[in-house]
């Protein structure tokens, strides 16, 4: 979850994540590079007493800042697609797990081998306990495997809602009448939280996610005695 | 009396000079703020996240969680 006042993101628990906090501090890099520059000739533009009434053309600087910016966007756009390549990997995912996006709480469903299905409310801020963490809590989190490939299938039953845990670098749309797919790989157990990112109606605030990531057996163990 | 003659002054080209040590200043300014977040920022994060995983052991890690209580799948 975020800490207040936090301004940048939250710790990365995906190599996916992990790859897109190097590419933003990447990008933010030539945003301070290219802002300086700026500033830089701004302040000189307001402080000199210098002038040129007579300039007809400048053909060397408008080559220059033609060619500059041409090469700076190429070096965002190469290890852009990279990232976007690298999310858009096929592998075979051990697990698939679907969820459907409804007003105003997601549904879960696990039909790989049985048929478990549970929706996911909200806990009311009066029925949290100590310790638990306002408009974040759920009352049946989602469980999964960690260190395994996780196909996610994402819907909605009624309005556009968006499905979204940043620290494992996923936001995906529910949309109705289509199924998203979206895949998961935590490098860590943990209990990992998002909020719906798509607007929705009143309560659009109050449908968060909770995912618990645990090993393997731990899973299966939840696994089984939740379907008994 | 004697007197001396002045070096006579730069004339021209004043603003071409002071554009050519300013665009100089402002690159180097750039880079130099550029480098500044590589280094200050971007590697240290990278750095701080090899050290993490390096000798990272999720089983030690799940079971302090699960001693800790937080979890309501594994008690």
């Amino acid at each position: 979850m975020a800490h207040p006042a936090q301004l940048g993101f939250q710790d990365a628990a995906s190599p996916i994540m992990e790859e897109l906090m190097y590419f933003h501090d990447h990008t933010l890099m030539i945003v301070f590079l290219i802002s300086s520059l700026v500033l830089y000739i701004i302040s000189l533009m307001l402080t000199t007493e210098l002038t040129h009434t007579s300039t007809m053309d400048a053909q060397e600087v408008e080559t220059v800042w033609t060619i500059l910016p041409a090469v700076i966007l190429i070096l965002i756009a190469l290890p852009s697609l990279r990232i976007l390549y690298m999310m858009d990997e096929i592998t075979t995912p051990t697990l698939t797990l679907k969820t459907m996006g409804h007003q105003w709480y997601w549904s879960y469903e696990y039909t790989d081998y049985e048929n478990l299905c549970f929706d996911s409310y909200m806990t009311p801020p009066l029925e949290l306990d100590p310790g638990e963490l306002r408009l974040l809590e759920v009352d049946n989190r989602v469980v999964l495997p960690t260190e395994m490939s996780i196909r996610m299938l994402i819907s909605s039953e009624d309005v556009l809602h968006s499905w979204t845990v940043p620290s494992l670098g996923v936001k995906t749309d529910a949309i109705p009448g289509r199924l998203n797919q979206a895949t998961l790989m935590t490098s860590r157990p943990g209990i990992y939280y998002g909020q719906c990112s798509e607007i929705c109606g009143a309560n659009h605030s109050f449908m968060p996610i909770v995912l618990e990531l645990v090993p393997l057996k731990h899973f299966e163990e939840w696994l089984l005695s939740t379907l008994e | 009396m004697a007197s001396g003659t002045l070096a006579k002054p730069q004339m021209r080209g004043l603003l071409a000079r002071c554009l050519w040590i300013h665009i100089v200043g402002a690159f180097t300014v750039s880079l130099g703020v550029a480098t500044l977040y590589k280094f200050g920022v971007a590697e240290p994060r990278k750095k701080a996240y090899a050290d993490f995983y390096r000798n990272y052991g999720s089983m030690k890690d799940f079971e302090e969680m699960r001693k800790s209580g937080i979890f309501q799948s594994a008690k």
